[in-house]
């Protein structure tokens, strides 16, 4: 017997508002240094237009960076109280999450000075039978592009409910 | 390079500095990443909780330092199997599965011993 209600059904069609980061320099670089590059090309527009780019570079999982602000630069009432985002909890008889597989599939280049847009759905949602009972598979997809309309990135996240 | 061919692994041990600048940096507000009694006594973990994208990165960056960054990444999948933690010594290595052209197919792990807590495939393009 399936666990996901016509509600739940209702639920994955929500929309969800788009958000648009202006990437800085200082963003890209921060995070380069927090994931331990030293590449120029992260940090020094100089040498990143050496190479051909308009402005420094971001490294591969900065789309990451983007949507996390979009997640948590909201009012502090729409954070959960472990800080993390808002739950957005499909209304389904589970109590557990869990994540599951990430794919990504990159695009265009971001660079400083782009300006991303990065859009939310649910994209897929099944149930299969686990050893520990009924498990509900959530897949939300991230598309992100730039000023231009070009692709940037298409990330799908799928989260595990039981 | 040839299926088969193994990326030298690179062991990456993320220090307090490393979560609080990757918290920090992607505006990531989750506790567990930097609450020790947080995460110790309300959600019981042994301690704080090195991200999943900090290990993404990782991963990425073991095949940059040993194909050059102009290894572009295309797609990848991953998935955590078991969690990583302050003061665990990752080992993130790989194997190539599938040279066509440009493109590489790998796939990818990190182990902190021989426990797996990131497990995924990726595609890379080198330039010609």
């Amino acid at each position: 017997m399936g666990v996901i209600t016509e509600e739940a059904r209702e639920w994955a069609q929500r929309e969800y508002p788009s958000y648009t980061m202006a990437v800085g320099r200082t963003d890209i670089q921060k995070y380069a240094h927090a994931i331990g590059e030293s590449d120029p090309v992260y940090f020094d527009a100089d040498a990143a237009r050496a190479e051909g780019y308009a402005d420094i570079v971001a490294p591969p999982f900065f789309p990451y960076v983007i949507r996390m602000h979009a997640a948590h630069v909201v009012g502090r009432d729409r954070l959960e109280p472990d800080g993390s985002a808002s739950a957005d909890v499909p209304p389904l008889p589970t109590t557990r999450a869990m994540a599951g597989e990430i794919t990504i599939d990159l695009g265009e280049q971001v660079v400083a000075g782009d300006e991303i847009t990065v859009a939310k759905r649910i994209v897929d949602m099944y149930e299969k039978e686990g050893r520990s009972g009924t498990l509900v598979f959530v897949t939300q997809e991230f598309t992100f592009t730039n000023q231009r309309g070009e692709l940037v990135a298409r990330e799908r996240f799928t989260r595990i409910y039981r | 390079m040839t299926p088969g061919t193994e990326i030298p692994v690179v062991t990456r041990t993320p220090d307090a500095i490393d979560l609080f600048t990757f918290s920090a940096s992607s505006w990531l507000i989750h506790r567990i990443h930097y609450d020790v009694p947080f995460t110790t006594e309300h959600d019981g973990h042994p301690g704080l909780l090195v991200h999943g994208p900090l290990q993404g990165a990782y991963m990425v960056q073991a095949v940059h330092r040993w194909l050059g960054r102009k290894a572009r990444l295309r797609t990848i999948t991953y998935r955590h199997l078991a969690p990583a933690y302050l003061g665990d010594a990752l080992d993130c290595g790989g194997t190539v599965t599938e040279v066509e052209g440009s493109r590489i197919a790998m796939e990818l792990w990190i182990r902190k011993g021989d426990t797996v807590t990131t497990t995924g495939t990726a595609t890379f393009e080198v330039a010609e």
